[in-house]
């Protein structure tokens, strides 16, 4: 990443955190909260996203998990950080099941999987409804002020940031990158390329289970179409995606446009806020602007050598 | 028993028909096509506001329809394959799934501003027939052979004539299909043309079967991939048998379990299959 790169990534958290303080409670205070949750859920999105070039279509799974172990938790008595730890672990349980099943798949496979597991979620907590509440979802009550939640989101997406600069600059960023290029010639090197892309998914699913929990704590409610959302998936990849600026900047930048974009679809367009969402994402593909990592890849693979 | 047999003959018969169509379009072209199960609602819909205005049979409808999906089919072709013509086989795919999911999420919210957020039924009154002490609804029945005729069809059309060789042709070799003077664009373009044809005839048996919903149409392509990846990708026969496969697993956990558990098995299997599948493949 170049420095004004970083240096820009900086400001913006700086600015995020800052807004996090200083507006807490309406509208701003949502809307503050929705641009960190949804950064969150973008930075983490680019970690396999980039590294592995999978598109996931069933992030919000783990986005859903985090808050249905959080709101089950807590509504079996514990108090808040006894049922933030207790989900935590449940989460990384549950996260882990999921992307060792999904470790194996690559490409359009892997993202028509993770479009299954969203939606075998989905219909598992509508079904188990003395659990989770069935279709109408889980409320609890307000376990901490708005400004606390906003806080902690704050520090989720710095945590989330620190973790997506160190695993591109730690040896198992480069391996997944090796990984990415060829699977067989990574491991006739010796790279463990499913313990590479098990970590990596690991890395990118824990970050969202935790927003899961504190978009709980904030809106005591979720349902299973709210908490595995196929929308939730999509502005992630959407953000980790739209603005074609390698490093940390561009799903941070991603983040703000699309938060802001679904902003004004929810408001000035009412009932057709997929419509929309499907219009971006139709665009995006069009342009290449989805893929625009690999565009270059392949660019360079079917250049002729012969013919330089 | 043998009823519930009997009904996941017919419900895997419709789900054969929407299979074949997206492993027609897997196999020649490489896209996964996420917007065909919203093209078989739109089919649904089109037939519903049809027949409030003239109460045409299925079949009459379904000859109607044809050129209709036969332009959607070209025209989804402009938007989901021509643009990836030069990425590679992987790239390709995956930008042709999310232009096509996001012509989906664009299909289902104007479906639902067009017709509501109610289940389409065509609701169509037809004798049931006693056969040995098990009751057989006449239009099932029809509608059985409806759809084995079209899909023996669609294989007599690409097995024994030029455009159907053609268009095999392109799927095992593009660059050697062109030289023998196949046109890639326009020969995809009429596969593309067929399988959003079959996704059309399968959305109106569906309709008159079953209650559709507006917002199902992700739902009938994800079941269609499902049987899609599970009969082979590129073939018709395998989908066509994994189609029935379904139907019939669907009735039985239909009996067994609610509505939403049914789902909840169909998509696991879907996983576990597709995990199973492509590590041994990968062996």
């Amino acid at each position: 990443m170049k420095p004004w790169q970083m240096s820009l990534s900086i400001i913006i958290l700086t600015a995020l955190m800052m807004s996090s303080a200083v507006f807490s409670k309406g509208y701003v205070g949502i809307f503050v909260f929705s641009l960190i949750i949804n950064g969150t859920m973008a930075v983490s999105y680019d970690i396999p996203g980039r590294s592995l070039g999978l598109i996931s279509l069933g992030h919000a799974v783990f986005f859903g998990l985090g808050a249905y172990c959080f709101g089950i938790a807590y509504s079996n008595g514990f108090s808040f950080f006894p049922a933030l730890i207790l989900s935590v672990m449940l989460s990384v349980v549950g996260a882990l099941m999921v992307t060792f099943l999904m470790a194996g798949l690559n490409h359009g496979y892997y993202s028509l999987a993770t479009l299954g597991i969203l939606i075998i979620f989905q219909r598992l907590f509508e079904t188990l409804e003395s659990l989770t509440g069935g279709s109408a979802g889980l409320y609890i009550p307000e376990t901490l002020s708005k400004l606390h939640c906003n806080l902690l989101a704050a520090f989720l997406l710095l945590a989330t940031a620190a973790c997506h600069a160190l695993f591109f600059r730690s040896r198992w960023g480069l391996y997944s990158k090796e990984t990415e290029a060829s699977e067989e010639a990574a491991e006739a090197i010796g790279i463990p390329t499913r313990t590479v892309k098990i970590l990596c998914l690991m890395t990118a699913a824990i970050p969202a289970c935790m927003a899961g929990m504190l978009h709980l704590a904030r809106t005591s409610h979720v349902s299973p179409v709210s908490g595995f959302s196929l929308t939730l998936s999509i502005t992630a990849l959407l953000a980790s995606r739209v603005v074609p600026v390698k490093g940390l900047l561009g799903p941070l930048l991603g983040a703000l446009l699309i938060t802001a974009a679904e902003e004004v679809i929810w408001t000035k367009f009412e009932g057709f806020n997929h419509a929309w969402f499907g219009l971006i994402l139709l665009v995006a593909a069009l342009y290449q602007g989805i893929d625009f990592r690999r565009k270059k890849t392949i660019s360079a693979a079917v250049e002729n050598p012969l013919s330089r | 028993m043998i009823q519930v047999l009997i009904s996941g003959l017919f419900l895997g018969s419709v789900y054969a028909l929407l299979a074949v169509g997206l492993s027609l379009a897997f196999g020649i072209m490489g896209v996964l096509n996420l917007a065909h199960g919203s093209l078989a609602v739109l089919a649904a819909i089109l037939y519903k506001k049809t027949l409030v205005l003239y109460p045409f049979s299925p079949w009459t409808f379904c000859l109607l329809a044809t050129p209709i999906f036969l332009g959607f089919g070209f025209l989804l072709h402009l938007i989901i394959v021509a643009p990836f013509r030069n990425l590679s086989l992987s790239a390709g795919l995956v930008a042709s799934l999310i232009a096509s999911l996001g012509l989906a999420l664009i299909l289902e919210d104007l479906l639902v501003c067009w017709q509501g957020w109610e289940p389409i039924s065509t609701n169509i009154i037809f004798p049931t027939y006693n056969l040995m002490g098990l009751k057989i609804p006449g239009l099932r029945a029809i509608l059985l052979g409806m759809a084995a005729v079209t899909i023996g069809l669609s294989t007599f059309f690409l097995k024994k004539t030029d455009p159907g060789r053609s268009m095999r042709a392109l799927a095992q070799d593009k660059e050697a299909a062109s030289l023998y003077g196949i046109n890639p664009g326009f020969t995809s373009m009429g596969a593309l043309g067929l399988a959003t044809i079959l996704a059309g005839l399968a959305g109106i048996f569906y309709s008159s079967l079953y209650p559709l919903g507006p917002r199902e149409g992700i739902d009938l392509t994800l079941k269609a991939l499902f049987i899609v990846v599970a009969g082979g990708m590129g073939n018709l026969r395998g989908p066509a048998v994994a189609g029935l496969v379904l139907g019939f697993i669907e009735s039985f956990a239909g009996v067994l379990f609610t509505y939403t558990s049914t789902d909840t098995v169909v998509y696991s299997l879907l996983v576990v299959y597709l995990v199973l599948k492509r590590s041994g493949s990968r062996q």
